[in-house]
């Protein structure tokens, strides 16, 4: 028996647990770190069962080639240099661009640096991105336009020091549960003010001073209002507006055509409730905003996150403890992989690919010459791009954009249309059923890493027990993938070794070594060696000088509802599964726990369709049509549809629309127009 | 007749280190980062000090996950005792009635063969005197175990109360303690507060007298994030839930630790789940401890030891309730 301390793979909050492995090497069971500044001896539910899927029988243990229609098993060599062979060919006919690679959330920071240095050093494309695309590139792009720096600003641990909480598009005891809990204590104990915009009625609406249920996609609307409340009675931090900001008169112009009236037209709430909202947040001495994926998940998804910094800005909550702007990432290491640069427009550290200077220290660091100028792909321009058949192949490392994209049967049509697709994976997926070539991959147990959580804090992950059959850590997989294309500078004898590297070439992480993340993790910015981390951003000034007031004006979700098709359908996880339920669903409590597909609807809306809980209906949109099992509750308001993404069998995607944000390229998974009927 | 010899933590690792042969040996030990948990000599420092381990202390015979049965074509091999016998120190007072409530438990009416291989010729070891955290004194339990370790502030004093703990500590360095345990020791033990178990003995009779309506559970289970850690740390909690995995040809069977606060946990094939509110299974987890065990097996089996309140992430551990509901309802009549 041995314990090895390692960070939770689930959410971005960053928990640090032990994992427990008995003497044949077999995962079984965590002990919660009662050291740790996040965890605290604390676990969440799927904290405490984290090691139940990795020794699951289904895992890939073994590399496979398609061949005559079927997968069969092949050695590394056969499969790794059929993946080079391949991908050259298509690239030496099509062109560099007609090859992408989606990183994954999943996988480590040097994993994540290793597969944007593999598309740009070695395959000469920018076609690198992954699934942040799909729940916070419009906090990143927002927040960069407003602050300088596209990440939480503050910490965790200020979740339990404000006094007032607005959050809002997040279900954080289901989602970031210790961050969740963290409000909790504090609404309960210090009784701070606690807010909930949300539709739905989640678990911290219970507790909430005042829970506003806005209709899905007018935050633009509600947040430009209660900053007109602000202004007009003279709330705003007039201070810090006038040494810190920039363009208020913009925005004071913006947001005066949204007095609460107008406003509680478009969202469908009393006026009053904007006024008091305004004025409870406006009172407070440390007001935080919390936001996740109802902010992001919206053609208007990047107006939502810089509405969110406008109204902080207005009230002068940036850069001191128990304040801030607050976007809780959702994967463990989506944060990191952003700012790895897995993304198609920056190198790690948000480093611009169009910057000649940033490619040139790039070509000099990564012996190289002539990176790609253009700005590539993201995930979801790059199915576009597929099913126009301007993509001829993609290398997915731990994706599944069969469940996760919007519009599944786009998707398939998509991955239909390639020439080649690689999918490097711990489990087969939808999405392996379209693979030419699949890679085992170790899990997080398997391999040494880091992963830096919503809070920036990059902290270690270990390797527990030997890979699983012949699967191999995603790192080792894409420098022999480099190696047999005739690269040489991707050769690394640890993963510690290319921290190193990044710490090179990546100034917000120019100080983290694995010697300082020991025990425990860095916060970035951490640009030197003896630099302690930056628990909360924009003290003294903001990333980008002044702080940018950038107003938007409200614009209705691509889709509304109709005679049609009269509900407005919203999608997103529960507390038991993560994702495309690739681990959860190999995880023995948490699939009991959730079992089947549900949609969550009002009792006045179930009783009007004779729909009684627990009943199998059908939800239809434009797209198609599922099968889930009715769930009867007031956490749906009337009118409103909620679905999680998780299941296969029932792929909530299938109905969920593909439309972007313009800047972003976000899908808005929260509102589209769909009808339910008894099955 | 009981054996008392003074050790100093050498002679305490020395002891540990000479029992191993014949020992699994389990102690406290300090991981990585600092953490305190329940492990092997080499696995990390001996960490005696510091009261009550995280963890629950009863996973050395009842882990979280753990192989019960192996089905090979016909064949079916059961889970088998472990070579070596285990040797567990670090149990406190509380823990040792823990342990003791649930030998019975899992010994009195079925008995469940998994946990006695690992439970039948154990060695107990508590932990206790000057040692808590913060410089807190912990109780001597003086019973429910085989030895005990009770520190003086410098030294520990082992105290061995049955012949296997006799034989254990006749193997032991250190010289013997004639006096027995001094007597400003079990004073201090004695005028321990007996607060927390006068709260849960008056919320166990609100329970019991049915003075505690639902609106109180309703606003308890609002705050609980169903994270189910306050049964996964409880060393009475004994819940499992039992599933099969294929490994290479064989099928194993395995238990791991199930949780009432789970809406599956009490789900029927039908869907009809009888504990079907999250208000109903709030009431359940502290209902069972404090009265349903009173009436089933005749004492109160929440015995104190403190692990739920400390992982709890949102402040509703047992005693944190009781606390409110005592608070609310005690004085209604």
């Amino acid at each position: 028996m041995k314990r090895v301390l390692t960070t939770c793979p689930y959410c971005g909050t960053g928990c640090m647990f032990y994992l427990v492995v008995d003497d044949d090497g077999t995962l079984v069971g965590v002990e919660p770190s009662t050291e740790h500044v996040v965890a605290k001896g604390q676990l969440c539910l799927k904290g405490w069962n984290a090691y139940h899927f990795v020794n699951h029988p289904d895992r890939l243990m073994e590399p496979m080639v398609r061949k005559n229609g079927r997968l069969h098993t092949v050695s590394w060599e056969d499969a790794l240099d059929h993946v080079v062979d391949r991908l050259g060919r298509i690239q030496a006919e099509h062109g560099n661009d007609s090859v992408a690679f989606f990183s994954s959330a999943k996988t480590t920071n040097e994993e994540n640096y290793l597969m944007m240095k593999l598309a740009r050093a070695v395959f000469k494309t920018n076609n690198v991105d992954h699934c942040a695309r799909l729940c916070h590139s419009s906090t990143v792009v927002g927040l960069a336009a407003t602050f300088g720096s596209g990440a939480m600003t503050n910490s965790i641990s200020c979740m339990e020091q404000a006094d007032c909480i607005l959050v809002t598009g997040s279900n954080t005891t289901e989602q970031h549960p210790l961050i969740g809990s963290r409000i909790i204590e504090n609404v309960v104990k210090r009784k701070a003010r606690l807010i909930v915009a949300d539709n739905r009625k989640i678990r911290l609406a219970r507790l909430a001073d005042i829970h506003v249920r806005p209709n899905n996609g007018t935050d633009v609307a509600f947040l430009n209002s209660i900053m007109n409340v602000i202004i007009s009675e003279g709330l705003q931090d007039r201070r810090f507006v006038e040494s810190r900001t920039e363009n208020y008169e913009q925005l004071k112009r913006v947001v005066s055509g949204y007095p609460p009236a107008v406003a509680a037209d478009i969202c469908g709430i009393p006026p009053q409730e904007i006024i008091d909202v305004a004025r409870m947040f406006a009172a407070a001495e440390k007001a935080m905003i919390v936001y996740s994926m109802g902010i992001t998940q919206h053609t208007h998804g990047v107006d939502n996150v810089k509405s969110c910094a406008n109204l902080a800005m207005l009230t002068g909550n940036v850069g001191r403890p128990g304040t801030g702007v607050n976007p809780l990432r959702g994967q463990n290491n989506v944060q990191g992989a952003c700012d790895m640069g897995a993304l198609p427009n920056v190198y790690s550290g948000y480093q611009k690919v169009t910057d000649p200077g940033v490619r040139k220290k790039f070509e000099k660091e990564w012996g190289v010459d002539s990176l790609p100028r253009q700005v590539g792909y993201t995930v979801t321009t790059a199915v576009n791009a597929a099913a126009e058949g301007r993509l001829k192949a993609v290398y997915i490392m731990g994706e599944n954009p069969v469940i996760s994209d919007p519009d599944q049967n786009h998707v398939r049509a998509a991955l239909d249309k390639l020439d080649f697709i690689v999918v490097q994976d711990i489990f087969h997926t939808p999405t392996s059923d379209y693979a030419d070539v699949i890679l085992p991959a170790a899990s997080y147990a398997e391999k040494d890493g880091t992963f830096t959580s919503t809070e920036r804090r990059v902290q270690r992950i270990r390797k527990a027990i030997k890979p699983l059959g012949l699967a191999r850590a995603d790192w080792r997989i894409l420098c022999e993938v480099a190696r047999r294309a005739g690269y040489r500078k991707m050769d690394y004898g640890s993963a510690s070794d290319i921290m190193d590297e990044i710490a090179a070439v990546t100034p917000i992480y120019g100080g983290v070594s694995y010697d300082r993340i020991d025990q425990v993790g860095l916060q970035w910015p951490c640009p030197q060696k003896d630099h302690p981390g930056t628990p909360v951003l924009h003290g003294g000034s903001f990333s980008r000088g002044l702080g940018m007031f950038s107003p938007a004006e409200y614009r209705p979700s691509m889709e509304l509802p109709d005679e049609e098709y009269p509900f407005v359908l919203s999608t997103g996880r529960c507390y038991f599964h993560w994702h495309t339920r690739t681990m959860t669903g190999r995880s023995q409590l948490l699939e009991r726990e959730e079992r089947f597909s549900y949609v969550e609807i009002s009792p006045e809306d179930a009783a009007q369709l004779r729909i009684k809980d627990r009943d199998w209906v059908h939800v239809a949109t434009r797209r198609g049509e599922v099968r889930a099992m009715a769930r009867v509750t007031d956490v749906a308001k009337k009118g409103v549809l909620f679905m999680t993404f998780h299941f296969e069998e029932e792929p909530a995607n299938l109905l969920t629309i593909n439309a972007l944000d313009p800047v972003a390229k976000i899908p808005e998974y929260k509102v589209c127009a769909a009808r339910i009927r008894c099955c | 007749m009981l054996l008392m010899k003074s050790l100093t933590l050498g002679e305490i690792d020395s002891l540990l280190r000479s029992l191993e042969p014949d020992y699994d040996v389990r102690v406290p030990i300090r991981l990585h980062d600092g953490t305190r948990a329940l492990g092997g000599l080499d696995e990390g420092p001996l960490a005696l000090a510091g009261g009550r381990i995280p963890q629950k202390i009863t996973s050395v015979f009842f882990p979280q996950m753990e192989t019960v049965l192996t089905m090979s074509g016909a064949a079916v091999e059961m889970q088998r005792p472990p070579a070596r016998q285990l040797f567990v120190a670090g149990f406190t007072a509380q823990d040792a009635d823990c342990l003791e409530f649930i030998d019975r438990f899992y010994g009195e009416n079925f008995r469940d063969d998994p946990y006695f291989n690992k439970r039948r010729g154990a060695v107990i070891a508590c932990v206790s005197g000057r040692c808590g955290p913060d410089g807190e004194f912990l109780k001597i339990a003086g019973k429910n175990c085989d030895i005990e370790l009770i520190c003086d502030g410098e030294k520990y004093l082992l105290a061995a109360y049955t012949a296997n703990g006799r034989r254990l500590a006749q193997k032991a360095g250190g010289r013997e303690a004639p006096g027995g345990l001094p007597a400003k020791l079990q004073t201090e033990s004695d005028n321990l507060s007996t607060d927390d178990l006068e709260l849960i003995r008056t919320a166990s009779r609100l329970l019991l007298e049915q003075k505690v309506p639902d609106e109180f559970w309703q606003t308890i289970s609002d705050r609980c994030i169903a994270c189910t850690s306050c049964n996964l740390v409880c060393p009475t909690c004994t819940c499992f839930d039992v599933f099969d995995r294929k490994c290479g040809d064989a099928v194993r069977r395995w238990r791991v630790w199930d949780s009432c606060q789970l809406d599956g946990f009490m789900r029927e094939a039908s869907g009809h789940n009888p504990m079907g509110t999250e208000s109903l299974r709030t009431r359940r987890r502290i209902h069972h401890k404090l009265a349903a065990d009173v009436v089933r097996w005749g004492q109160l089996t929440c015995l104190l030891c403190g692990r739920c309140d400390e992982v709890c992430p949102t402040g509703i551990g047992i005693k944190a309730v009781c606390r409110e509901m005592v608070a609310k309802y005690a004085d209604a009549g």
